[in-house]
């Protein structure tokens, strides 16, 4: 019918010589281009699997250590001590006291320079009476006995039996394990206790629980307002000059350091809010501030991702705005918004800087037992170790991080875990 | 526009070719006009769509099919720059007015689109949203039964009574489709719109939904886009052709695919543009 013009097909054509020389060249730079490509690339993922394997192993050879405690086996005679203390109390609550009253440290002290000579007191921890306390309690019938119990070493024995520190100790070191007194166990302690200023006494606990309590207020703050936000954002508000300047703040926000941050925290919640110094509470709003905008950008992202056919469907049924939003939009943006929070939080997990501006840097011997105690957290632990001198800190800090690094594997497995849960086929 | 167009003037022309048949008139339309921003989409369109007839819009792509039918059930209000001048009613009341709940509209005007669009949820759940959302079931029983007519009503049933719990998603096309048509007649509506339902589906899955649309014909007052014309011929009765946003010619599908009073009308049915 009314078809435009026929091009003109009269014109001649000269074939293209797909073999001549000109070609085979071209070809040939493009594979060669395409194997530099290649290798670039592999060269890359080489370099940066490398960094990675170094830092583990190095993290692996030094943090194991840190996870046992050395133990020398100390003989007491209980029967020959007659220590005031009955087998029912024991049994009893007042068990610590009556032990403490009754004079097991220097018993146990005593005990120590009758095994390992003048310098007995030292070769052992000094809490090491807690433990026989412990062996104590759990067996009440050792009182009239003689028995060998294994206590932990002291940090200069430890360095001792390393080949460094005092002569005297290296000569003790020498002998014990030439008799085979010395072992070593797993030490529950680090995973039970807090910080501590002997490093063969010191506990990651009070960090993990610190970190744990943080995570679940910045959690409780950031997740709810992040979500809410982003869905008013992408649903309701009007775009106009407004709603850029927001959205341009926002981004800007995200790319704001950390320490920043930390000012704010100190500033509001600290010096105006008077809520309390290095707890927390205050760590975990501060950390939320922090990664808001992150949640806030992730969200968007996945809210804008939810294919608009979804939206008409649900409006043609006769779906109000919000069932819209809640029945279809928020569940299929859920996989997005649910791994850009945990991105969020593994950042504010190994967050320190603004930590530290807020108190949380204080030695803090006690896990915290609600969100206003004070309590540090696993970075800044990681942090106060590192600055120690004394080398049992170490060990303990490569323990510490490498606790730190199994929540953070643990965060991204569940990330990943999630996403493949919640992910829909189209 | 003058008054030729008017739909009313056009009964004395339809007479001729078929006999008269009583009507009662589901959704009026005057003097509709659609702006988006500056852009004037559609001019002054007036049209009644009744309750006894399939009616087709056919038009060039990009002639305002779907805008116009979006209007009718105020689907343009997710389009913050669409703006609707004029009147439209259903069963006499005003659409548009501030006393129409939207929400209750489109439950009462159901729609089908394009592209197929189940939820990526099972497919009772699609079927039972509406009707859950609408409290439409007070118990599992009433909405297992309203899923069940739903589907069988749109030729379903057969097909999937033995996966309700598969997705809606991991449906053909075409069954997708109707599983869309089952989902709108689930809310019981008064209208359904479909736009273009076909155009993402094979033949024998459009031969399917066509036979669907001539069942459901009387039990709703059905307004299908199409741009495929042997489409618009096979299932309506009325037929709407549009052009640069007017209505042309509205009319007894036989009389206009015959015997068209337009010029642009017979261009376009003899495919000169298209
Ligand atoms: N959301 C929109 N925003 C702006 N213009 C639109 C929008 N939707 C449609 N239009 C314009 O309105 C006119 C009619 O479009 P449409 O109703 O989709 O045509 P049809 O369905 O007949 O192909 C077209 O010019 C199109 O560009
Ligand atoms: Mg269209």
């Amino acid at each position: 019918m009314n078809n435009p013009p026929a091009p003109d097909a009269g014109a001649p054509r000269r074939p293209t010589d797909w073999r001549g020389t000109a070609m085979q060249r071209r070809i040939r730079r493009r594979y060669a281009a395409e194997r530099r490509f290649r290798l670039i690339g592999l060269g890359a993922v080489v370099l940066s699997a490398g960094f990675l394997a170094f830092l583990l192993i190095t993290m692996l050879s030094n943090g194991i250590a840190g996870f046992t405690r050395t133990e020398v086996t100390l003989p007491i005679d209980f029967r020959a001590a007659q220590l005031d203390v009955t087998p029912q109390q024991l049994e009893s609550r007042g068990a610590d006291l009556a032990l403490a009253g009754a004079g097991l440290e220097e018993l146990v002290e005593r005990s120590a320079t009758a095994a390992f000579g003048a310098h007995g007191p030292d070769v052992i921890s000094p809490h090491a009476w807690t433990g026989v306390r412990d062996a104590l309690k759990d067996d009440p019938s050792l009182l009239n006995r003689k028995a060998a119990i294994s206590v932990p070493v002291s940090q200069d024995l430890k360095s001792a039996l390393d080949g460094a520190g005092k002569p005297e100790m290296q000569a003790i070191a020498a002998k014990l394990k030439q008799h085979d007194m010395i072992g070593s166990s797993f030490d529950f302690g680090f995973l039970m206790s807090a910080d501590s200023t002997d490093p063969t006494d010191v506990g990651i606990w009070g960090a993990v629980k610190g970190s744990l309590f943080t995570m679940l207020v910045t959690l409780a703050i950031a997740f709810p307002i992040g979500v809410l936000s982003a869905v008013y954002l992408e649903e309701y508000a009007r775009k106009n000059r407004w709603t850029d300047l927001i959205e341009v703040s926002i981004n800007n926000l995200a790319a704001v350091p950390s320490i920043i941050f930390g000012l704010l925290g100190l500033a509001v919640f600290l010096s105006f809010m008077n809520l309390p110094r290095s707890a927390s509470l205050v760590g975990g709003l501060t950390l939320a501030l922090m990664i808001m905008p992150v949640i806030v950008i992730a969200s968007r992202n996945a809210i804008k991702a939810v294919p608009p056919s979804i939206r008409d469907a649900a409006l043609g049924v006769g779906a109000s705005k919000v069932q819209v939003i809640f029945h279809h939009v928020l569940p299929l943006a859920l996989p997005g918004i649910l791994t850009g929070t945990i991105i969020g939080m593994a950042r504010a997990l190994g967050e320190t800087a603004p930590l530290l501006m807020i108190g949380m840097r204080a030695f803090i011997a006690q896990p915290p037992e609600g969100l206003t105690d004070p309590a540090t957290v696993l970075p800044v632990q990681i942090f106060l170790w590192s600055d120690q001198i004394s080398r049992g800190f170490v060990e303990r800090t490569s323990a510490a991080i490498i606790v730190l690094l199994l929540f953070l594997l643990a965060m991204n497995a569940l990330a990943i875990y999630l996403r493949n849960r919640f992910e829909t086929r189209w | 526009m003058t008054d030729t167009q008017a739909p009313a003037v056009r009964t004395d022309n339809t007479e001729r070719a078929t006999p008269k048949r009583e009507t009662h008139i589901k959704m009026a339309a005057r003097d509709v006009n659609v702006f988006y921003g500056t852009s004037h989409a559609i001019r002054d369109v007036s049209i009644d769509v009744d309750m006894e007839n399939v009616t087709a819009f056919i038009g060039p792509s990009g002639c305002g099919k779907s805008t116009f039918l979006r209007t009718l059930n105020r689907m343009n209000d997710t389009i913050p720059i669409a703006r609707v001048t004029g009147d439209i009613t259903l069963d006499g009341e005003d659409i548009y007015s501030p006393d129409m709940d939207v929400v209750q509209l489109r439950a009462r005007v159901g729609m089908v689109f394009q592209k197929p669009n189940p939820f990526p949820k099972s497919i009772y759940e699609n079927v039972a949203y509406g009707p859950r959302i609408h409290g439409l079931a007070p118990a599992k029983r009433d909405l297992d039964g309203i899923v069940e007519s739903a589907l069988k009503r749109a030729g379903l049933w057969e097909e999937v009574k033995d996966r309700l719990d598969d997705s809606g998603t991991a449906l053909s096309g075409g069954q997708q489709q109707r599983l869309c048509i089952a989902r709108a007649i689930a809310v019981d509506p008064e209208v359904i719109l479909m736009d273009e339902p076909c155009s993402a589906l094979d033949p024998i899955a459009t031969a399917k939904i066509e036979e669907l649309i001539h069942a459901l014909r009387g039990k709703y007052a059905i307004v299908i886009v199409t741009h495929n014309m042997q489409q618009a011929a096979r299932v309506s009765q009325k037929t709407a052709f549009f052009h640069l946003g007017h209505l042309v010619e509205y009319g007894e599908t036989s009389e206009i695919f015959t015997n068209p009073r337009e010029e642009r009308t017979k261009d376009y049915i003899t495919g000169r543009y298209g």
